[in-house]
């Protein structure tokens, strides 16, 4: 695993290479050099993208976007991370690399208003007709909604004075 | 869209669906030309919920995703917490964990048997999946206090010690199982309206599964021998003596029966793991709840369940509670990309057969 | 184990169609299905039903409304119950609605009092009754259905049955830890040679691990006399603040320092973790905070208000004292503090002995409270140096806290050759030392006493050191009744300090010369009487005679009001327990002139004095700002 990083240090300007305990790598990079790195560990052995995850850094002012790859023969599992401007999130989409790739970017769109460029189907996949602002960001506020949104259960006293009048 | 094009909603209401999840096909007769799916009756926003509450309040909430196999889901936010806390799990509490998770395992093959069978109208041999389950439950009440939601995982151990007696229990119960397996066999898995029913269809080549990012069934119904607890064992697995069964063809057929020769590895590993649960201690503990601060760092952890790699991609700021969790379910991918790609060409009448043999369970699309 | 290879090589699928009838037998076999509800499963030992809760254990602490995951549970008032010090007269009500059943809550109960039952049904005609107040209805045999008329649907109309717990509380598997982190002492060997201080104090990490077990139910912050936020102090000492734990302190409290040594701990007697375990060590934290901070006024803003022009007198730079100039100085009033002792720090000076309280610790305190501008004239006796009635005419109010300075005697014959506790102690601490002798008595069985005979083997350890000594000790009250804590008794065995419980003193038996050879003593009938008045009974006829050639009597402690005035003491008004009666504003019957102390409570301890001071600080606030 050390060669590992070391060889993605001496090829890739601006990267940085750590290890997490056993058989777990994590790369931070540039976003320019991003799918470059992805395409020279698909060409390594690491074939298999699991999933793409986004985190909202709001005191930064940068969402962290992670991409999971791994191969099947090895226990090694690689997360390759990049941070992008939270207030215009835009980012080239990894399908040519990954096939799979295009479902990740439709959930992570959809939940926190990153925008791929070159994915053809961006179509929110599990809310329907939603006004706000996407709701895992940090600003959303959620107890704020549910109380908005829906009738709060009136508590016990509440509940006692609805009946008596 | 051609003449004879028909949009068919095989929608969360329908006697063929299990679990709340809409196909958008697009029909030809009999044919389907292609299908969207369409996720998002169940999503309950677990993962944004989860920054509401500190590290302990989250287990309730975390077994929730998925209801027929709670416990991978218990057990991955455990280990990933523990991961970046720097706990040590004692070994009897490993052991008991390897034990649950074999449970587990054989409780939701059992309800995979009563899905795909039921819904190729082999109802008998369903009704007796779901009663052989119930015997499942009724152990989890007496090791944990609840049959489908356990919160019995915790950082640092398990919650409680196994009470008196249970280990004759549950080996009556695996004895139980071990002869009811002729019976399965010749209703079901040796019938020949099974095969015909199943062969040649939903057929995937190993190419096509890895790059589609398949697991569990997914791989092993095409002949790649992958499985999580051999490749990086967690919990007591590296102690256990274990097969991984595969099949060649890659279609429902293979993929089904490799769920069968798994419940009879479940029942292999539950014997091993009564031999050699050790002594001592159960849970190790941990700060209280409303004190405790995990470290700052991210960590991911994987476990394999009943139906492939369920990961958590876990981060923390320092703080009492979450800062970002993120699951890797395996029906996202099944049913979301491997899914529409198998109905191309297929029968209506197939579609719950091809699901099912993916067992692609909805809340787990959704969380 | 092998698999069992039978089964996994299924035949090849082209078997007869009629395989399948094999099915057919079953039809002959018991079901797997109950009828329900004549037919019922029992459920599992540790199923979790709904709530039990022991309201005698139950100390209406929270802990249990904090944790629960879905905000299920509330503390309501039940005006039944009392509400004292540690136990609130609150109990926890759930709402079924939202329960999901987890447990958490019973893993975190500290009396172990919230329990799981194994019922699970309850049918209502209306939502009321599922917001249920959870009670332990063990007594209240009316609402149970008997045992032999028990059925689900007989109970899911009436209620619970009977003894039908499910998931409890196991201190192995809880949620808090039960352990202290033990303080670091010196051994009884080491420690009783010299005068050092017993106790070595926390490190960072193990303070850290102490403040992590805090549940922060607050019980502790009620039983404090002076209400300090411990629960946000420890919380600062978690989060590696020592200063801001100082901030939060030094709100209440002026004197950390002395009190992380010395305090009397009513919070760790009703703190929760105790209940079950060993309580949080609050004493030993406020003692790691106030030691961190080297500097109170580099690490706390203290500011003083506004001169208002106002000026008090304060007699006894005492707990009280130095706690009522403090507070009055911030408020910007001008302080005198008179005190007869050559330094500050009151009874806290002369009496705990330097193992237990160093004088850097008192040092530490009161130049913190000098450095505010508050004025100390030390060697300064009220009576005799100054006139009482000159303080009440030069300034606006006059606080009197001196405290119980005068040690009392036991008065049995030839006592005047004993020694008096305070004296011994006093000449110990800041005078030039007593030349002690090679077998000494100390009368007396509270914690002067064990002072006293501590100090007194730690000199006989240092100034006769190879000889043979003995220290013993003489009290009227037997084992059960001892007054002393029990710490102090049990430091005082371990560096061999002999006992004699329940022998009272009769006379003190001189040799031809007219020094002291022993005291004689009888043997103790019964110490109080039927209506628990001090009133001791001896048996006359059992008598013993204990070999010594110095006693010293440390039996108790009064005030000495000699310094007022005839015409004012009589107008001076006394409680029933002779302490001085102050209204809510800590002012006695004659005005301008307040007080507090050891004069005016009954738990003689520095942080009842505190607290005095802090109500009466407010009050001569109040009484000046009014005066404009």
């Amino acid at each position: 695993m050390n060669d590992m990083v070391d060889l993605l240090k001496s090829i890739f300007k601006g990267t940085d290479a750590r290890t997490l305990g056993e058989n777990r790598l994590s790369v931070t990079t540039p976003r320019e050099s991003v799918l470059a790195v992805l395409d020279y560990l698909k060409a390594s052995g690491f074939y298999q993208l699991k999933s793409i995850s986004c985190v909202d850094w709001i005191d930064d002012n940068e969402f962290e976007l992670v991409y999971h790859v791994a191969s099947l023969e090895s226990p090694l599992h690689i997360m390759v991370k990049t941070r992008i401007d939270r207030g215009k999130p835009v980012f080239p989409t990894a399908m040519s690399i990954f096939k799979n790739a295009g479902i990740f970017e439709r959930e992570m769109h959809e939940l926190f208003g990153v925008m791929f460029e070159g994915n053809p189907d961006l179509n929110p996949l599990f809310l329907d007709n939603w006004k706000d602002i996407p709701p895992f960001r940090k600003d959303f506020d959620m107890r704020k909604y549910v109380k908005d949104t829906y009738d709060s259960i009136p508590s016990f006293e509440e509940y006692k004075w609805q009946k008596e009048n | 869209m051609a003449e004879r094009e028909l949009e068919l909603i095989f929608g969360p209401q329908h006697l063929g669906m299990v679990g709340n999840l809409s196909i958008s096909l697009n029909v030809e007769g009999d044919t389907i030309l292609s299908a969207r799916v369409k996720p998002g009756y169940l999503h309950r926003g677990f993962e944004k919920l989860m920054e509401y509450r500190n590290w302990i309040q989250n287990f309730p909430l975390v077994c929730r995703i998925n209801m027929i196999e709670s416990e991978p889901v218990e057990m991955v936010y455990a280990m990933a917490v523990e991961d970046l806390a720097g706990i040590e799990v004692p070994e009897r509490a490993q052991y008991i964990r390897t034990m649950i998770q074999e449970m587990s395992r054989l409780s939701c093959h059992f309800t995979a048997a009563w899905a795909y069978t039921s819904i190729l109208g082999f109802d008998t041999p369903a009704q007796w999946a779901m009663g052989d389950r119930d015997y499942l439950l009724d152990l989890f009440e007496d090791l944990t206090g609840a049959r489908v939601y356990h919160i019995y995982n915790m950082p640092g151990g398990v919650r409680r010690d196994l009470p008196e007696g249970f280990e004759d229990k549950l080996l009556a119960f695996l004895d139980a199982v071990h002869n009811r397996l002729p019976d399965y066999n010749s209703t079901f898995f040796e019938n020949r309206l099974f095969y015909e029913r199943a062969s040649g269809i939903g057929k995937i080549s190993p190419e096509d599964a890895i790059e589609m990012g398949g697991t569990g069934q997914v791989l092993r119904g095409c002949g790649i021998k992958h499985d999580i607890r051999k490749l990086e064992p967690y919990a007591a697995y590296s102690d256990m003596d274990l097969e991984v069964p595969t099949r060649e063809a890659g279609d429902a057929y293979s993929r089904v029966l490799v769920i069968r020769d798994e419940m009879v590895q479940s029942v292999s590993i539950l014997k091993q793991c009564i031999e050699k649960m050790p002594p001592g201690k159960v849970y190790e503990k941990t700060p209280n709840p409303f004190k405790w601060k995990v470290p700052k760092g991210e960590t991911y952890v994987r476990v394999e369940s009943a139906r492939g790699e369920f990961g958590l991609y876990l981060v923390s700021n320092g703080g009492n509670r979450p800062y970002r969790a993120h699951f890797k379910t395996p029906s996202f991918v099944h049913g979301l990309v491997i899914l529409e790609r198998l109905l191309k060409g297929a029968n209506i009448a197939d579609v719950g057969n091809i699901m099912l043999s993916l067992y692609v369970i909805a809340p787990e699309i959704d969380r | 184990m092998k698999n069992d290879k039978t089964t996994t090589r299924l035949k090849e699928a082209k078997g007869s169609v009629l395989t399948p009838f094999k099915a057919i037998k079953y039809l002959f076999q018991k079901p797997h299905t109950l009828r329900y509800p004549f037919e019922t499963k029992e459920p599992s030992e540790r199923y979790r039903g709904f709530h039990l809760n022991d309201w005698e254990r139950c100390t209406g602490c929270g802990n249990c409304a904090d944790i629960c995951p879905n905000q299920a549970i509330d503390m309501v008032k039940i005006e039944e119950i009392e509400a004292k010090p540690g136990k609130r007269n609150e109990r926890p009500r759930i709402d079924y609605g939202r329960c999901c059943f987890c447990g958490l809550c019973v893993d975190i109960c500290p009396p172990g009092s919230l329990r799981l039952s194994r019922d699970y049904i309850h049918i209502d005609h209306s939502t009321d009754s599922f917001k249920y107040i959870a009670k332990d209805e063990k007594t209240e045999q009316e609402s149970f259905v008997p045992v032999d008329n028990y059925s689900v649907l007989n109970a899911s109309l009436a209620h619970r049955k009977v003894d039908y717990e499910g998931f409890v509380s196991d201190l192995e598997h809880c949620l808090f830890e039960t352990e202290r982190v033990q303080m670091p002492e010196v051994e009884a060997d080491e420690r009783k040679l010299s005068f050092m201080e017993q106790v070595i104090g926390y490190s960072r990490e193990e303070a850290r691990k102490e403040a992590e077990r805090c549940l922060e139910c607050k019980l502790c912050e009620e039983a404090c006399p002076a209400h300090m936020k411990i629960s946000d102090y420890i919380d600062a000492i978690y989060e590696d603040m020592p200063d801001e734990s100082m901030r939060k302190i030094l709100e209440d409290n002026p004197l950390p320092s002395i009190c992380g040594r010395i305090c009397t701990r009513h919070c760790e007697k009703v703190c929760s973790v105790g209940i079950r375990g060993e309580s949080l060590a609050i004493r030993w934290l406020k003692r790691f905070a106030a030691d961190s901070v080297r500097d109170y006024k580099e690490a706390v803003e203290q500011n003083v208000s506004k001169p208002t022009g106002k000026r008090v007198a304060v007699i006894g730079a005492g707990p009280s004292g130095l706690s009522l100039a403090y507070f009055l100085r911030l408020r910007g009033h001008d302080i005198t503090v008179f005190d007869a002792l050559p330094a500050g720090g009151g009874t806290m000076l002369i009496g705990p002995p330097l193992y237990r309280l160093p004088r850097e610790a008192i040092e530490r305190d009161v130049n913190n409270i000098a450095s505010l501008g508050v004025e100390f004239m030390f060697n300064t006796k009220v009576g005799k140096d100054v006139m009482f009635k000159d303080l009440l005419d030069k300034y606006d109010a006059v606080f009197i806290g001196i405290g119980t300075s005068k040690s009392r005697s036991t008065g049995i014959k030839n006592a005047d050759k004993c020694i008096l506790a305070l004296d011994f102690l006093k000449e110990n601490k800041i005078g030039k030392g007593t030349k002690i002798s090679k077998q000494v008595i100390v009368i007396g069985g509270g914690n002067v006493a064990m002072d006293v005979a501590r100090v007194a083997l730690r000199l006989q350890n240092m100034q006769c050191p190879n000889e043979e000594t003995a220290i013993k000790t003489v009290s009227l009250e037997d084992w059960d009744i001892m007054p002393a804590s029990e710490d102090e008794i049990q430091e005082a065995k371990e560096e061999g300090v002999q006992f004699n419980p329940a022998w009272g003193p009769e006379e003190v038996v001189l040799d031809d010369e007219g020094n002291i050879k022993g005291l004689l003593c009888k043997k103790v009938k019964s110490v109080f009487d039927e209506n628990g008045r001090f009133a001791p009974t001896f048996y006359e006829d059992q008598k013993m005679l204990i070999e010594g050639d110095m006693i010293i009597e440390a039996i108790g402690q009064a005030p000495d009001f000699s310094f007022i005035p005839e015409e004012l003491f009589k107008e001076l008004k006394f409680t029933s327990r002779r302490k001085v009666d102050v209204d809510e504003n800590g002012m006695t019957s004659i005005p301008k002139v307040f007080a507090g102390g050891d004069i005016v409570n009954t738990n003689l301890d520095a942080i009842t004095a505190i607290a005095d001071a802090k109500r009466a600080a407010q009050g001569i606030d109040n009484f000046l700002r009014e005066e404009v």
